[in-house]
């Protein structure tokens, strides 16, 4: 008697997890659905932040973020001309949002941008090598790992003042050793895959290799932990502006609106509940639009 | 780190080589401490004796700090200091040995509780997660866990402060008594700093256990195996993936105690609580290098120890890495 196999069922153990075979054609489309909605969703909503921040001001005249009228003090959301109302000493607390939030959007392109060009290469070239370089270039991470970047950030912006600058370089070092354990451990991956064997043997040179071969693969793992940790640095960012070690005051930030905000908060959450809210919004998206993002390229 | 080249190598030559690599990883944080603070411009003198001091009196300060010599002469006595177990003095002339143990038990004490209480929680819900992926549970669990990854703690401190502060009054807004008095003190105290720094501690073991959990259940033979035997469903999660699942949860908790200090600093100052986090803030605004160096010290210690445990747990737990054989 001739069973005719099935083409889905074949069983490999340790594979990924395989369909049942009992899902409808409702089921799938919905699958599909609900997968498109977990990735658009979240990159709409940064989408719309970024532009709130970067775009609305160049359309609409916003009242300064730093300057506001006392007379107008304490107005609540709605308030004609005062979108979010105005903080106690009147200044907008929408402007507030919008600079502050370029400030964020900004710290954390860079931190991110500066933890995948350093951490990949130090990461890239520990796992391609091997070797004692490798040791050396992981000890190097251990190091800056184990070491609490909290006190260089404060440290920094202690010594060489507060700025938007210093901050960037400070968050720095809490990204380029994660990015570098995570380029390294990749590479160290893809180093033993027979197309990378097959590319060294047929004598294409090492730059060449990691040029073509292990950088473009490693990418989609780093990038979509790029966007988790660009969400881990607006969340650090603001810890030191509420800390004080940020961007200098009078200059909007999200951190400082909420350190600002504290003392009212029990009569008037709202000072510290409208900062937070943008903070876990934005911090929520960028995570879920990463966790997307490799559920889709299977990275890890 | 790779145990490639080790096949074959009995378990003791791997912990030697783990236990060198911390003491250099050690060695290499406390350099950098070092060198980042002197490197940044300060007047620690200067401030000390205030604006009305002459720069004779700041020059003979600096002498007696010590903070006219070259940074490698400086770093010399320390490191030699700290063989010998003395890490110096603060700059009000205290010893940093007893400044640290006064300090360091209040946010031990803190981050333990936490710390268990997180994980507790964490695998409770992991595993009722786990029993029906996408069911209520999972669905309940990765929202709350991606919200605990995403909230600030300083602003989730604050909220809950308001909340169980001083709408309910529940607990003290302020917690500058821990240290002092009895357990009850204790749990009054802490519970709401714990609560802040548990929440993100608890959504990431959270995620990361119910991610292991359900590949476990999906795709290990061993699994099928016990379903096979007639086992009952949570018999089979809690006494057999749970136990593998572990592994993943130890490696996770090992790596995180390090950037535990950060968060402690930051919500023991919003807490007024007299920790080491607290004190670290103070001495680096006092540019307190020796004092910096103690707790900065310290929490490499327990960073290093906590990977280092991590990695000799797996070895203890899973022959196959003790012996060297193909694992990435």
């Amino acid at each position: 008697m001739a069973v005719p196999a099935p083409d889905t069922a074949v069983l490999v153990p340790g594979g990924p997890p395989l369909p049942s075979l009992l899902v409808s054609d409702r089921q799938v489309r919905m699958q599909r659905i609900w997968r498109a909605v977990k990735l658009w969703v979240p990159l709409g909503v940064v989408l719309f932040l970024l532009a709130m921040c970067f775009l609305l001001p160049l359309v609409v005249t916003l009242p300064s973020p730093t300057n506001g009228d006392i007379l107008a003090a304490s107005l609540p959301p709605l308030s004609p001309g005062h979108l979010l109302g105005t903080d106690t000493v009147g200044v907008d607390e929408l402007s507030q949002v919008v600079y502050g939030g370029q400030v964020s959007f900004e710290v954390a392109a860079a931190v991110t941008a500066i933890g995948i060009a350093v951490g990949g290469v130090i990461g890239v070239t520990a796992g391609y090598l091997g070797g004692w370089i490798d040791a050396v270039l992981s000890r190097v991470l251990d190091v800056l790992i184990a070491f609490p970047a909290l006190v260089l950030a404060l440290a920094v912006s202690q010594g060489l003042g507060p700025s938007e600058i210093h901050v960037i370089w400070a968050l720095s070092f809490f990204g380029v050793p994660v990015f570098g354990r995570i380029a390294r451990a990749n590479t160290l991956v893809i180093r033993e895959l027979p197309f990378v064997t097959a590319a060294r043997l047929s004598g294409t040179p090492g730059w060449r290799v990691v040029a073509r071969h292990v950088v473009p693969n490693i990418l989609p793992g780093v990038v979509s932990f790029g966007l988790l940790g660009a969400g881990l640095t607006i969340i650090l960012e603001g810890a030191l502006d509420y800390l004080g070690y940020g961007i200098p005051p009078p200059e909007a930030s999200w951190g400082s609106m909420i350190a600002s905000g504290q003392q009212y908060m029990s009569a008037e959450p709202r000072y510290v509940l409208i900062p937070s809210i943008f903070l876990v919004v934005v911090v929520v998206a960028l995570n879920m639009f990463g966790d997307a993002l490799r559920e889709r390229w299977g990275a890890q | 780190m790779t145990t490639r080249g080790l096949a074959g190598s009995p378990a003791w030559k791997l912990v030697g080589r783990r236990l060198v690599a911390a003491v250099i990883v050690l060695w290499g944080v406390t350099f950098l401490t070092y060198a980042v603070m002197s490197a940044l411009p300060n007047d620690t003198a200067a401030g000390l004796l205030g604006l009305k001091a002459s720069p004779a009196q700041i020059a003979a300060l600096n002498r007696r700090l010590g903070l006219n010599q070259p940074f490698w002469v400086r770093y010399w006595h320390w490191f030699v200091n700290l063989l010998h177990g003395n890490l110096g003095t603060t700059l009000e002339g205290q010893s940093v040995n007893h400044e640290l143990a006064t300090y360091l038990p209040v946010t031990m004490e803190l981050l333990a509780y936490a710390l268990v209480v997180s994980l507790v929680l964490a695998v409770g819900l992991a595993v009722l997660a786990a029993r029906k992926p996408n069911g209520a549970a999972d669905r309940f669990s990765l929202a709350l866990s991606m919200l605990g990854l995403s909230a600030a703690p300083y602003a989730f401190a604050i909220f809950i402060i308001v909340v169980f502060g001083v709408q309910l009054g529940w607990f003290p807004v302020q917690s500058n008594a821990l240290g002092t008095g009895g357990v009850g003190t204790f749990f009054r105290e802490a519970t709401l700093p714990a609560a802040s720094l548990g929440f993100g501690l608890f959504a990431i073991y959270a995620r990361v256990l119910r991610g292991d959990l359900v590949e476990q259940m999906q795709r290990e033979d061993y699994i099928t195996t016990a379903r096979a035997k007639g086992l009952a469903p949570w018999r089979v999660l809690v006494r057999h993936a749970l136990r593998n699942s572990m592994f993943t949860l130890i490696t996770v908790v090992g790596l995180n105690l390090g950037a535990l200090i950060g968060a402690a600093a930051i919500i023991e100052t919003l807490f007024s609580a007299p920790g080491i986090g607290q004190e670290l803030l103070n001495s680096i605004s006092n540019h307190d290098v020796p004092m910096v160096e103690g707790i900065v010290l310290v929490f490499a210690i327990i960073t290093v120890a906590g990977n280092l445990l991590a990695d000799l747990l797996y070895a203890v737990l899973d022959p196959r890495i003790r012996y060297g054989s193909s694992s990435s």
